[in-house]
């Protein structure tokens, strides 16, 4: 009888594996295909990788996307610089006004604390588009159009809300008496955050930062709408706006300028993962 | 060195009234405890006096001056706390240094007072090290150099031991009052932990509900309890409380239950004479009580008849919880006295190691 039933959990349990694993493998599949179907093509040449019925690996194995990159018309490189430099100052743009805001909703006590916060993320869930208009008329009056300094502007704008919202989390766990020990030791509070409290959430900072770094390189509609002149562009904007024509679209090429424009994020990503998801967990169970 | 006044102090928070009518005078190089169950607002009550927390009402004096508006760091105190509240970013060296820099120090100076007081507290080969690779004892040590360091008026402690074993904790409270006799400053401790407010401090304030209910030397609060609470709360195992009804027969006062009966002394008979209660509690601590015959019991003050519903065995000695038809009391008895649960025993005493207690106010009757 027992052997009957440690036999029937047994199976159970096998059953249940095999359910994790396929999930599992579907997921995977979801997600990587479209990654590998980028990084395939980008090695195709520029004839298989038109064919009507494509071929699920490259059959004459080619280098030639990439190279075209960097020794065409197109300013590749430019582009690629565009998006680095901006992406990075709205990094630390954000990170820098998001510290004192984060830690004014950690730490001080006013009315409507709670309501600012909570209005920070209900802004941060519109969509892209709405702040579009707006922001196109503030930069249009600010003469800041069709210039990487408006399009800080713009990626600045979306991303603070979850920058607060991230850096707020960091801060609450450092604990209050650290702060205190060092009011007590006759530091005020600006002196108290720069020396003891941002060295304490420095992964939270470089957490912070490179997320908004991978949303502002991830942005399209934004460069697409406020930069018009092209040597201007960044990566996403001018993969649609090169490689895809009235009549021909290179897709070999834009498949290589997407893995290159995709591998800085998955470097970034994979570099602070793990305080990432900290960061977005803390204070999620007792003691975290 | 400072001493340190408060009149009238109050604290409010979203309205609740955490601490009332707070009056204490803190003597220049005293060793202040501040003790109380959870809640009690002791260690409000001491963050106040650090500024870490602003009064609702009354005042806090350093040597006289009205501090309550100076910022915590310009009220020369130092403060250790319960978590240690060490920078963990920072070197044993640093942590200790931190405070001294602040006040813009030659770091030649900074450096001699560190390794001077690292010394003292024998923590100079942990200078170097993060708090994270130091055990409890040694964070401990270390927040209290980082305290020591600054050579401050007022030194503050917030259950300072309370994550320690208890081991540790009893080696600590020496080195603390080392500390306290080798730097002169007047210090305030903060302990839920009775035993330790008993042999640490040279005057405890026992408190209760946001008040202060007693503020007297260790034997003060031990031999002459204002109330019931302090009563109970001071020693280990607590006084144990027996509810009696008084009998006035012209000038002769006697106290009884169904189990009970107690002759009143002379100081008690003033008392009791005093007021028009039918009722009073009275309280015995275990040390004062024996174990009697029928026959011992019969010419004593004070004679308990109860049964026995527990027997805490301590090696030496053992106390014994006895249950009575109108309260419990615990006798501390040798081990060579025989006792079993369920038994029935008499306890005997001496009737000036009464305490007596309005029922209603719980006020000591003296």
């Amino acid at each position: 009888m027992a052997t009957a039933v440690s036999r029937h959990v047994a199976s159970a349990r096998r059953a249940s594996r095999v359910v994790q694993i396929v999930a599992i493998g579907l997921a995977l599949f979801w997600s990587l295909a479209p990654l590998y179907w980028m990084l395939a093509t980008s090695f195709k040449t520029e004839l298989e990788a038109a064919r009507l019925a494509p071929t699920p690996w490259p059959h004459a194995f080619t280098s030639e996307n990439y190279r075209g990159l960097f020794t065409g018309e197109l300013p590749f490189l430019a582009f690629f610089l565009n998006t680095l430099i901006t992406c990075l100052a709205t990094a630390i743009v954000a990170v820098i006004i998001a510290t004192p805001a984060a830690y004014a909703l950690s730490r001080a006590r006013f009315r409507l604390r709670g309501t600012i916060a909570y209005a920070m993320l209900v802004f941060r869930m519109l969509p892209l588009v709405v702040l579009l208009a707006p922001l196109y008329l503030l930069l249009l009056h600010a003469k800041l159009l069709d210039t990487h300094t408006g399009l800080v502007v713009g990626f600045v704008t979306f991303g603070l809300p979850f920058a607060v919202w991230m850096l707020k989390s960091f801060i609450d766990a450092v604990p209050i008496e650290i702060e205190e020990a060092a009011r007590v030791d006759g530091y005020t509070r600006y002196q108290i955050v720069r020396k003891v409290v941002v060295p304490l959430i420095l992964p939270g900072l470089l957490t912070t930062a490179t997320f908004v770094f991978m949303e502002a390189w991830n942005n399209l509609i934004y460069p697409l709408t406020f930069v018009t002149t092209l040597d201007k562009q960044t990566l996403p904007a001018a993969l649609v706006l090169t490689f895809t024509g009235q009549f021909k679209t290179d897709w070999g090429g834009m498949m290589a300028a997407a893995t290159l424009t995709t591998l800085p994020l998955m470097i970034a990503f994979f570099a602070v993962q793990r305080s990432m998801v900290r960061g977005l967990t803390s204070g999620a169970v007792a003691g975290a | 060195m400072a001493k340190i006044s408060l009149r009238g102090v109050e604290k409010r928070y979203d309205g609740a009234l955490v601490l009332r009518d707070c009056n204490l005078e803190i003597a220049d190089r005293e060793f202040m405890v501040l003790v109380g169950p959870s809640g009690s607002g002791k260690t409000t009550l001491l963050r106040i006096i650090a500024g870490l927390e602003h009064v609702s009402a009354g005042d806090v004096l350093f040597d006289g001056a009205r501090v309550n508006d100076v910022d915590v760091g310009d009220r020369d105190i130092a403060m250790v706390f319960q978590n240690y509240g060490l920078y963990p970013h920072m070197s044993v060296y640093d942590n200790m240094a931190f405070g001294l820099r602040r006040r813009k120090l030659a770091p030649s100076d900074i450096d001699a007072r560190v390794r001077r007081t690292a010394r003292m507290l024998d923590i100079e080969p942990l200078l170097g090290r993060r708090p994270r690779q130091l055990s409890g004892g040694q964070r401990q040590r270390v927040a209290l150099g980082r305290a020591i360091v600054r050579d401050p008026a007022v030194f503050l402690l917030d259950e300072p031991l309370s994550n320690l074993d208890a081991h540790l904790r009893v080696q600590m409270r020496a080195e603390i009052l080392k500390v306290h006799r080798a730097v002169t400053a007047t210090a305030v401790y903060v302990t839920h932990d009775q035993v330790e407010a008993l042999t640490m401090g040279d005057r405890i304030v026992v408190m209760n509900h946001g008040r202060i209910h007693q503020v007297g030397t260790p034997g003060e609060l031990y031999d002459a309890p204002v109330d019931r609470f302090v009563a109970s709360f001071i020693g280990t195992p607590q006084m144990g409380f027996v509810d009696c009804r008084i009998e006035r027969d012209g000038e002769r006062i006697a106290l009884a239950t169904q189990a009970a009966r107690i002759v009143a002394s002379d100081t008690h008979r003033h008392a009791l004479a005093a007021i028009d209660a039918t009722g009073v509690t009275v309280g015995i601590r275990p040390e004062c009580v024996t174990l009697a015959s029928e026959n011992e019991a019969r010419d004593a003050d004070v004679a308990v008849r109860g049964t026995v519903q527990a027997v805490e065995m301590l090696g030496a000695e053992q106390y014994v919880h006895v249950a009575t038809d109108a309260g419990a009391l615990t006798a501390r008895v040798p081990r060579s006295r025989s006792v079993k649960v369920d038994e029935a025993v008499t306890f005997v005493a001496s009737a000036r190691d009464v305490h007596l207690f309005d029922r209603e106010t719980g006020r000591a009757l003296r």
